[in-house]
Parts: C-alpha cells; structure tokens; sequence
C-alpha cells in the first residue's frame, strides 16, 4: 500500500484532470500510416496476405472499404487491423473512395469482416458486385493467431487496484514469487506447481528456464492441490510437505512430511459481512482502514474479478472501495505478499486455457 | 490504540484463517451425484451396450467413468476401475452407482458417489429436475427455455449439433467425379414409389427448398430460440465463417425464385420426407418444412421412419432403403470444437451418405480457414445436404451442483470435477 499524498482533496482532483486530459489529447490515434508498425508481425503478415489475395482477384482500382467486427476484438485493434489493411491495399494501387462521396455508391465496394473461429482469428475479405445476379461473392480469407493485443496498452491504466501480468502457462501452478538477489539486483521467478519448483531467468522479455526441482506429492494427489511460497521464510508448502531451499535452486529443496490438511467441506462458519469467496489481507492500510482483496462469488467455470474492500475492524462489514479487476477465468489462487503490500494471484483463463500470474497492486488514493 | 489495533488484527486474522474453506470457489468433497439419462445401457461394454444413437451417446458419457481413458472409436483403454469411479452396483439398464477412486492418478473426484437412474423419459427427468429428484439431466433443446421459466438451473453448450436435411441415397450407381453441378445429371437415383427423380431435379428441389424453409422460424418457435440458423455445415464460433453462408428467413424474393425453381420440376407425387419417429423435434421441423415448402408451391410429405436421423449411417436403415424416403432429417453433432476435424468427420458421412459415389475433394491436415470454407461450399452447391439449424447440448442441474461445465465436442461430462455445496438448499430455485 502507498499512503496518499497530503494535498488537498480538491487539487489533487484538479492535477488528476489535467493529467488525465494531457495523457488522452497525447494518444495516438490509429492512423493507417502508422498502424502496421502497431500490429504483431504475425497479424501484419496476414494482412499482407489477404491483401495480396484481393489484388489477384482484380485489378487495382477505387474501392470502398465497408468493416465489420464480428470478433472479440476491441475497438481499437480493429480499427489498427482495418487501417493496416487499407495501407496494404494502397500499396497494390489500389485507392479509396471517400464516405459520403457520389463516386463511393459506384466503385466495388470490399466487405472485410473480422471473425474468428475456435482456434484463431479468421478475417475475410468479400468482393461485393451489385450487378452479380444471386451469384457468391469472390471470398479471400485468412487466419491469424490470437495474441492478446490489448495487454500491450493495458499498463496505462489508472486504477486504485492494479494488475501487473508476469507469466502464463499451460499447467496449472499453485503460486509464484519474484526474488531479487540483493547482492546481484538479478531477478528470478518462482513457480511452484503441483509436483516442482521451477525458477525462470529474464531473457529480454521472456522468461527463460533455469532450474527445476521436484517436490513430492500427496498420495493420492489431490484434485484441489494448494500451495505457497514464502520468501521471507524461505519454505514453500503444499499439501502434506514443507520445503525449503534457496531462491535460485542451486542445492534443490529438501521436503519433509508436515501434518497433512485436506479440506473436507465441513460446517461452513457463516461470518457476517465476509464475502462468500476467496480472500486476502493487504499489508498496511487505508485512511486507518484494514485493506482486504476478495474475488467474486462463483465457480470456476466462470470469468472472475478481484476487488479491494475496507473496514475499520470489528464490527465487520467489510465495505467495497474502488475499481473491480477483471479476468478472464477464475482466480484459483490469491496469496497475500507480505513485503511490498501486494497480492499474488493465479488465473485459470477460460478462453485461453493457460494459468496465468499477476501482481495485484492496490493504491491508496482518491 | 495500539491495543485496540492488536485485537482487531488477532480476530481479522482468526476469521481469515477460516476463509479458505467457506470459500464459494473452494471444491468441497463429499456426496452422492444423481444422475438421470434417457438411454438404457445393457453393459459398459461397447459390444453389448447397445447400437441405438441414444445408447451409444450414453455409453460416451458413462464409459469414460470408470476407464483411464476413452479411445476417440469409443472403446475403453485401461482396465475397467482405473478411472476416477469404480462400478459398485449395476442393474442393467435401469439403475448403476459408481464410487469414487481414492488412487486414481489424477486425483479422487469430488463427489463420493455417482447414482445414474436410466431410461427415463424426458418429461419424467425435467419434474425430477424441479423437484430436486436429481442434480444432472439432459434436456432437449427445444424443453430449454420452459425449463429455465420453471426455476430450472440450465447449463447450455455452444451450438454444436447439425440438424439437416438429406436426399437420401439410393443404391443406383453414380458416375464418380466432381461434386459440381454439372456432373448430377449424369446421377441416377430412386424415389418413392419407384418412380425416379432424377438428380438433377433433386438438386433444383434441393435449391427451392435451402430458399423456401424458414430456419429462423425454426429457431424462433419450435427451439423457442435455443439454437442459431444454420447455412454451413460449421458453425461461426468454430469456424469464423458461418456468415459466409446465410441463414436469414426467406425474402419475398428468394420464395418467388424458389417458386420458379420448383415449376421446373414436373410433378410426380409429394416428395417424401422422413423423420425420427421417436424424436418429436424432428416430426416439429418436418412438419414446418411441409408448410414452407407448399409456400414455394412444393408439395412434401412428412414420414415418421423408426430409428431414423440417428446420422448417416442409421439413415441408410432398412426403411429408407426400401425407397419410400427422398429426403430425410439427420442430427450430427460435431466430434471436435476445431472446424477442419469436426468437417472432416461430417464430409465423411456427407460422401458415405447423401454424396456416396462422389470423389471427395481432399481436406488437407492442417486445413486453413479458407480450406474448410471452399469444402462446405462444394457440398452445399450440390443442395443434396441442406443445413437447417444448429442445436447446443442442454444440461439441467439441481441447485447444489458446482464446477459444471457443458462439454465441448470431443469431451466427455466433467462429472470428477462437479462438486456439491450440500448447504445449498436443494428446493426449486
């Protein structure tokens, strides 16, 4: 937690407003110049793709370019994949018939509509003659891969809860942690699955594999594994074991047996004003308040948010405050870090698939 | 103060000790599972199951209980007990209970025990349903909306089921060749009575009809909206390109050119349609068919067939070979959410059905988007498959089921994963 700033309420609002309007006037708007720098390589391939496809099928000419998102894109990505394509079209000869134009009711008009299948995204161009009597349209189509576009303008959110993405998987994993060596100011990644630790170094903007180490399991294992990490302690814990070892691996850990813990859904203790979902405290406070994350109530099989909650203490209730995180799947695991005052999330997205970590921030403010 | 911030802090800490296991999200384990299911299933055994579509489906369902792992031909792999339940009672096509498998190697499932009460009826499963008889059935999807009305929990697939229509293959010899237009005249074929349509006519009724049946009506009314028009043979959250392939009820304009299509036929006697006898959604979509056709000035019989619509290969039963059919209803549901492997098992039974006798044009491996349009269209420009409506799978649940969710083609129930909130009530919702 950071403490707010001690300016008064009415300043601090006028500095954010024009923070606000300095950082909107300043953004760049999707200019069809710009846009193929903007998208992914992949993406501008298949632009380029189902450009070269339109040019074969007729000769350059003035066209009008009518664009439909039937995906689940944004907004924004749409119009950057739209202007990239008129930039690959321009660059076939071909031009365009301005909107409200008398010539745009008669050139041939180029539907391209943004689609997309199970797999990937699938965009197509449709060469629309009014004069082709009931026949099919000449249809050019190409796929590409689904990248999270909107994650790469997602840190310029101001939020009073903030989430930082740091890694995704395939398989599941329990929790994870970022250790810097205070000697080397070298950062390692934790993550600790189900049967390993696994440590990362960054490499450019990835993370590379450096070191596994396994970890036994619970036998049977469980259905519901749980586990954390603990730097401050030095251990990790899983179902039935306690482990310790240093940061980077460099020995492995050494697990002992600990006294096993399974949840076997006994009584629930009704506790008025707590929600009925998994929850954290946060180290440090709010305007004298006890800060708390908690996620929204639900299965796992649905999207998931993480919110930040108040009280003054006992009595509860515990009182909603600020924005809502939202997510693609359920947060399957929240770990308070003692630290620095944030929370360590993982995130099973439903769309994707994968498990995916976070740093959950929440900040002080107005 | 500090006092006071000490104690608040002990008892904060105290009730957060225990959020992890009241939590909504936590699993809880423990339980018996209800299940109830149309089929009968003789045996678990593939070879002595039963053949019916109803009986395989369940098989599909059930088998993957007990087994490790269930082959993509329907048979089991690993010993029977090796998967996450173990048979502990068996009463062959009525009632079977299943315990959970402490050592299974992906973990004990949830639940403690699974109870599946078969061959019952669907109405007789919807008021179990309400009355908290059972916490998992099956609903047809035309019974969805009612059953959310009445206070029914409703967990719906994406729409993965075809319901089309089908000329029926005859067994006369076809020229082998491309599938395009051209080559149908030199097809022969059967219809009822013995008097022959000759193909290049079914093609034109095939068109008249694609343009004259109202799918949104379909949809609107019969499946009171609970499925999506169907143009192609994928549908869009597959393949990203159903929209190629509309859908939309038919304009005055396509009824007139459908009009026009069907004078070119000389009239012989009503086209004979055929339906499930024991699928009343079918007799409803034959039944409306007849109504657009005659609005197309076409004049088509609905026949209720036994055992009919069950795929291609249960289309070519005994009572449709005997030649009384022109066309019939099928249902085909996708075997994988990827469209070029769902296309690639529907063409199978397009070109051992309706198109037998026609060289398939080949679908490669990694077929592209583009790929798998340009196959659909090749079909579809023969009219000899007409797409209608796609159906999702429409699972009702009791209120106390948690972590349910509907399977997408190629999975099976998810049935180790359900939990139950036991201090859930279990009264209608």
């Amino acid at each position: 937690m950071r403490p707010s700033r001690g300016l008064p309420l009415g300043i601090r609002v006028a500095l954010y407003t024009i923070v606000l309007g300095l950082f909107l006037s300043g953004a760049p708007r999707v200019s069809y110049a710009q846009a193929p720098s903007e998208l992914p390589k992949s993406w501008n391939d298949s632009v380029a793709r189902l450009a070269d496809e339109v040019a074969a099928a007729m000769s350059p000419t003035v066209v009008k370019l009518d664009v439909e998102n039937i995906s689940s894109l944004d907004v924004s990505s749409a119009g950057a994949i739209e202007a990239a394509v008129r930039v690959q079209l321009q660059r076939h000869s071909f031009s365009f018939a301005a909107e409200d134009s008398a010539a745009a009711q008669s050139v041939a008009r180029l539907q391209l509509s943004l689609s997309e299948s199970a797999a990937e995204y699938v965009w197509v161009v449709q060469i629309i003659n009014d004069q082709s009597d009931g026949a099919v349209a000449p249809v050019m189509i190409v796929a590409a891969p689904k990248a999270d576009f909107a994650d790469a303008a997602a840190g310029a959110r101001t939020l009073s809860l903030e989430k930082r993405f740091v890694c995704k998987q395939a398989e599941r994993f329990l929790d994870f942690a970022l250790w810097k060596d205070a000697t080397s100011g070298e950062v390692t990644l934790l993550v600790l699955g189900t049967n390993r630790l696994t440590t990362y170094k960054p490499a450019g903007s990835q993370w590379q594999l450096s070191r596994t180490s396994p970890i036994p399991q619970a036998a049977p294992p469980s259905r519901d594994p749980q586990g954390t990490i603990n730097l401050a302690e030095g251990k990790i814990t899983v179902k039935g074991f306690a482990c310790v070892g240093d940061p980077d691996l460099g020995e492995g850990v050494r697990c002992s047996a600990s006294k096993p813990i399974r949840s076997l859904g006994g009584p629930r203790i009704d506790i008025p004003g707590f929600p009925n979902s998994l929850g954290t405290d946060v180290k440090g406070s709010c305007r004298g308040d006890f800060v708390f994350l908690f996620t929204a109530e639900g299965d796992r099989t649905q999207s998931d948010s993480i919110r930040g909650r108040l009280t003054k203490g006992i009595p509860l209730p515990l009182v909603p405050s600020g924005n809502s995180l939202e997510f693609d799947g359920p947060v399957m695991a929240l770990h308070p870090d003692p630290a620095d005052g944030s929370a360590r999330a993982v995130v099973h997205n439903l769309k994707t698939g994968e498990y995916e970590a976070y740093i959950v921030t929440a900040t002080c403010g107005n | 103060m500090l006092r006071r911030l000490a104690v608040i802090s002990a008892l904060l800490g105290v009730a957060f000790a225990a959020l992890p296991a009241r939590s909504a999200r936590r699993p809880r384990y423990g339980g018996t599972l209800r299940v109830e299911m149309g089929a009968s299933l003789a045996s678990l055994d593939p070879a002595g199951a039963g053949s019916s579509p109803e009986e395989v489906a369940a098989l599909a369902q059930i088998g993957p209980l007990v087994f490790e792992h269930w082959g993509a031909v329907d048979t089991p792999v690993g010993a029977a007990g090796s998967g996450a339940f173990r048979v502990t009672s068996w009463e062959a096509g009525k009632r079977a209970v299943f315990a959970a498998n402490e050592e299974f190697r992906e973990g004990r499932p949830f639940v403690d025990s699974i109870e599946i009460v078969m061959g019952r009826a669907a109405h007789e499963r919807l008021v179990d349903l309400e009355l908290s008889k059972t916490d998992l059935t099956e609903i047809a999807p035309q019974d969805a909306r009612r059953a959310a009305e009445q206070g029914v929990r409703v967990s719906a697939s994406q729409p993965d089921e075809l319901l089309a229509l089908v000329f029926v293959e005859h067994d006369a010899p076809r020229t082998s060749g491309s599938i395009a237009s051209g080559n149908a005249a030199g097809r022969a074929g059967g219809r009822a009575s013995g008097r022959p349509l000759a193909p290049a006519k079914e093609e034109v009724m095939g068109q008249a009809l694609s343009l004259a049946i109202d799918r949104v009506a379909i949809v609107n009314f019969i499946l009171q909206k609970t499925g999506e028009p169907a143009g192609g043979l994928l549908p869009q959250w597959s393949s990203g390109t159903a929209f190629l392939f509309p859908a939309a009820a038919p304009s005055a304009a396509d009824l007139e050119h459908a009009k026009e299509l069907s004078k070119e036929i000389a009239a012989a006697g009503p086209l004979v349609l055929g339906y499930d006898s024991a699928d009343p959604l079918e007799q409803s979509v034959a039944e409306r068919i007849v109504v657009n056709a005659k609005e197309a000035g076409m004049s088509v019989r609905a026949q209720a067939i036994p055992g009919a619509g069950g795929g291609a290969e249960k289309s070519r039963s005994a009572a449709l070979q005997a030649g009384h059919v022109d066309m019939e209803l099928v249902r085909w549901r996708m075997t994988s959410p990827l469209p070029g492997e769902a296309l690639m098992d529907f063409l199978s039974r397009i070109y051992a059905g309706p198109l037998a006798g026609i060289e398939a044009g080949a679908l490669p491996e990694t077929a592209s988007p583009e790929d798998n349009y340009k196959q659909q269209r090749a079909v579809l420009s023969t009219y000899r498959v007409v797409p209608l409506v796609w159906l999702p799978q429409v699972y009702g649940l009791s209120a106390r089921v948690r972590d349910w969710k509907a399977p997408v083609p190629g999975e099976n129930w998810p049935l180790a994963d359900v939990w139950l909130d036991t201090e859930t009530p279990t009264g209608v919702q």
